[in-house]
């Protein structure tokens, strides 16, 4: 194809009016202020911002013109392991990641700068949710629980250390939180008894600064172990509090071992990212026997709550129950169920959920809803400011438990067998707890997060493979394109040169939408 | 690009401990195509270290994320370990197809490996299953004698009452204990996963074309018809209805007691 001279004018002059106007100042620095208050051309957490809301300020798309969303770029990892990370961007490069991988992308045309590949290792190889920044580098936790802080123009090694040990059970996959001058980061390991924690790291050096114990040390008589810390928290800054969601008790379905609500597991805390020290703690699921992971995100939203001004905490917990808490302290202000829940008697003056003996998994079967995988689970929800709705991707689901005497006590200790489930996105009202409008996903369930805009969009996707963008007031659908495969990511939005991209994910491919522009 | 998931098991741990950066193009080159090692070995139930090892690597990086880590099942794939398909497998016969060709309607990809890397995930496969009963934190499984704590009588009971408007004892049903039994028996009770539902499809033209439901979502709905032949249609410019009796299973699911689901296994344990 041959190009006219003047597009070729053009387009130089376009380059240089760029570099002289978007991109004046060359490098965002990535501190504490920049990541309290990340710019439109950038997304520098997990989160984007602290929040955890996943909504962006953004309004280039809007729902009247969604319809003409196209393909940007789409960059293949060439790998069978999905994506399920969220990227970051900084300085107009994107990092995300796979197990053992990581790659640095051009954010304008999905190029790749640099592949890191981490040596093979003994590690559960189960997923990815991608890196931590500070400064020029990334902090990247590897199967085997190493972090290891790379050097982000090239992706070269700075350090490596140890986090838990593989050969007792641990492992990693979560994106590091950058809070001041730590690196926080959780581990995972549920087919042994062992110790959740959070760790706060010297992000220059990689030395210990902190460490919370979820559960006392193995081996404590009528103790739990677990509480593993598998997703990354979210930070209030103002409050100086950082909120952490632990995941389930070990062993996993027998709790005869660990009588009482097995503090804290399936627990969202608030700790002080300087010293570690636990400020207050609401447990989602007391004794939980289920594999509930209390880690979905603790959104942090102010607002009104009843007719008060509120800092709240929302949460959509996997075993199926709602929460609004007063992140202040911890009270509860709200709970309630978000689809089928036949687990428990009640909820208890705290606002807890009061589990049913009856329900724990038994020789011959519980049927329990939801499934193991739960009401929902790591994928993000989002908050919409202005309709007041928590938007999340809800697995309504039927299981049968199994514990039985012979299954021991020690990791699992029982069976699960999901019989059905389908997905389905709910737009919860923080209010009340009411679900204001539903948007059918399709049968099994779609493994797709929720981005919101202020345009009044959610982007999301279906149980096909299907990325949609929904109208964040009804639920309906505005545009769509198919993935060729399933989704297990939470979309990102970021303004590069003016324009307005989201990036999904499905299989092993990332994928850029814009609005056309003129060639 | 399936080929490059070719992982190097020859590769040692240790070699390049700090990793490797790429630089360039995606795919350049980053991923040595390691053969899998030794031949295969048919029949003993007990394979040589070296070739469940490289099983073992190809495992974690392949299919750890939906199997998990022991084969023993994880958030989105089966236990392995207690499938029927592993239990009859010999020396990779089935394994090796379901690995080479997928599952695409359960979301399991197909994947390009040789034969000596099927060989190798086949003995990491069986060696896991032969583990599997013993091994410490894993999870575990259920027995036929688990699911016997029902009462016929109150199981048949129930059945007249919300099952028998579908289903007949000596109907499509008749023998089903001597086809199914244990948990795959209770699964299949309370879910049959495998179910097919009917579609009708009006055309703008006013024709009707009826078949089996293929493929359905917002945009799209598929049949496959008498003839075998998959016809797809845009949901929006067709009308179209589906009769899912599975959906009564759905309904029954927030009705049941624990009870009830225990009874209703003793009873259709009797129709052998």
């Amino acid at each position: 194809m041959k190009f006219p001279k003047s597009a070729l004018l053009l387009a130089a002059g376009a380059v240089i009016a760029i570099a002289c106007d978007g991109r004046a100042s060359f490098a965002q620095d990535v501190n504490a202020a920049m990541l309290a208050n990340p710019p439109a051309d950038s997304w520098p957490g997990y989160h984007g911002d602290y929040s955890g809301k996943r909504h962006s300020s953004l309004t280039q798309i809007t729902p009247q013109n969604v319809k003409d969303l196209g393909l940007a770029w789409a960059f293949q990892t060439g790998q069978i392991a999905e994506i399920k990370s969220s990227p970051l961007l900084v300085d107009g490069i994107l990092y995300f990641t796979v197990p053992d991988n990581i790659w640095a992308v051009d954010a304008r045309s999905g190029h790749q700068i640099w592949h890191y590949i981490y040596p093979p290792n003994k590690g559960l190889h189960i997923g990815h949710r991608g890196v931590g920044m500070y400064k020029d580098w990334l902090y990247f936790m590897t199967p085997d629980a190493h972090l290891i802080s790379l050097n982000a123009k090239d992706g070269t090694v700075r350090w490596n250390v140890v986090v838990a040990d593989v050969t007792k059970g641990y492992w990693t996959t979560m994106a590091p939180l950058i809070v001041g001058n730590h690196v926080l980061v959780g581990v995972s390991g549920d087919f042994d008894n062992l110790s959740g924690f959070v760790r706060s790291i010297d992000p220059e050096t990689g030395a210990m600064q902190w460490q919370w114990d979820s559960t006392p040390p193995v081996g404590t008589p009528n103790q739990p172990t677990g509480g593993m810390t598998w997703m990354t928290g979210t930070y209030d800054p103002a409050l100086n509090l950082v909120y952490w969601g632990t995941g389930n008790p070990t062993p996993v379905l027998n709790g005869s071992t660990r009588p009482g609500d097995d503090l804290y597991t399936c627990t969202i805390v608030a700790l002080n990212p300087e010293t570690g020290k636990l400020v207050w703690s609401f447990q989602p699921s007391p004794h939980d026997t289920h594999d509930w992971d209390a880690v979905e995100t603790p959104v942090l939203v102010d607002g009104d709550f009843h007719g008060e001004q509120k800092k709240m905490l929302m949460q959509t917990s996997r075993n199926g129950y709602f929460f609004v808490l007063d992140r202040t302290n911890g009270k509860n202000l709200l709970t309630s169920t978000f689809g089928p829940v036949n687990w428990s008697k009640g909820v208890d003056p705290q606002g807890q959920p009061i589990p049913n003996p009856a329900k724990e998994p038994a020789p011959d079967g519980r049927l329990i809803a939801p499934d193991e995988g739960g009401m929902t689970n790591y994928r993000s929800p989002s908050f919409d400011p202005k309709t007041g709705l928590f938007i999340v991707d809800a697995h309504p689901s039927y299981s049968v438990y199994f514990a039985k005497p012979a299954d021991g006590t020690y990791g699992w200790a029982g069976a699960d067998y999901s019989l059905w489930g389908k997905g389905v996105i709910e737009a919860i009202d923080y209010q009340t707890g009411k679900i204001r409008w539903t948007h059918e996903l399709g049968p099994g369930g779609s493994g797709a997060g929720v981005l919101t805009t202020a345009s009044g969009l959610a982007f999301t996707g279906d149980a096909t493979g299907n990325f949609l963008a929904l109208d964040t007031t009804d639920g309906k659908t505005l545009w769509h394109a198919g993935s060729g495969s399933r989704i297990q990511s939470s979309p990102i939005t970021y303004e590069l040169d003016g324009r307005q991209y989201v990036l999904t994910s499905s299989g092993g491919v990332l994928f850029a939408w814009a609005l056309p522009k003129p060639i | 690009m399936l080929a490059s998931v070719v992982l190097a098991s020859a590769q040692t741990p240790g070699s390049g401990a700090q990793g490797t950066t790429v630089p360039g193009a995606p795919g350049s080159g980053t991923r040595p195509a390691g053969g899998a090692g030794e031949p295969a070995t048919h029949g003993p139930a007990v394979y040589p270290p070296a070739l469940v090892e490289s099983g073992g690597s190809l495992f974690q990086q392949n299919c750890a994320f939906c199997h998990g880590r022991d084969a023993g099942g994880g958030e989105t794939g089966p236990d392995l370990t207690r499938s029927r398909l592993v239990a009859e497998d010999v020396g990779g016969d089935k394994i090796g197809d379901v690995v080479r060709n997928g599952r695409p309607d359960k979301g399991m990809p197909s994947f390009n490996f040789s034969d000596p890397q099927i060989q190798s995930l086949m003995a990491f496969i069986h060696s896991q299953r032969n583990k599997a009963f013993s091994k410490k934190g894993a999870r575990k499984g259920v027995d036929v004698s688990d699911l016997q704590t029902g009462n016929v009588q109150a199981g048949k009971q129930y059945f007249d009452s919300n099952c028998a408007s579908c289903h007949s004892p000596t109907g499509d049903l008749a023998g089903i204990a001597s086809r199914y039994e244990g948990l795959q028996l209770e699964e299949r009770m309370l879910y049959p996963k495998d179910a097919k539902s009917k579609v009708t499809v009006t055309l703008p033209s006013g024709e009707t074309v009826t078949g089996t439901l293929t493929y359905l979502d917002e945009f799209t709905v598929g049949l496959t018809d008498a003839s075998g032949t998959y016809r797809s249609w845009p949901a929006k410019s067709v009308k179209y209805t589906v009769d899912a009796p599975v959906n009564a299973h759905v309904e029954q699911f927030s009705k049941y007691t624990d009870d009830d689901v225990h009874n209703l296994m003793a009873y259709l344990q009797t129709l052998r």
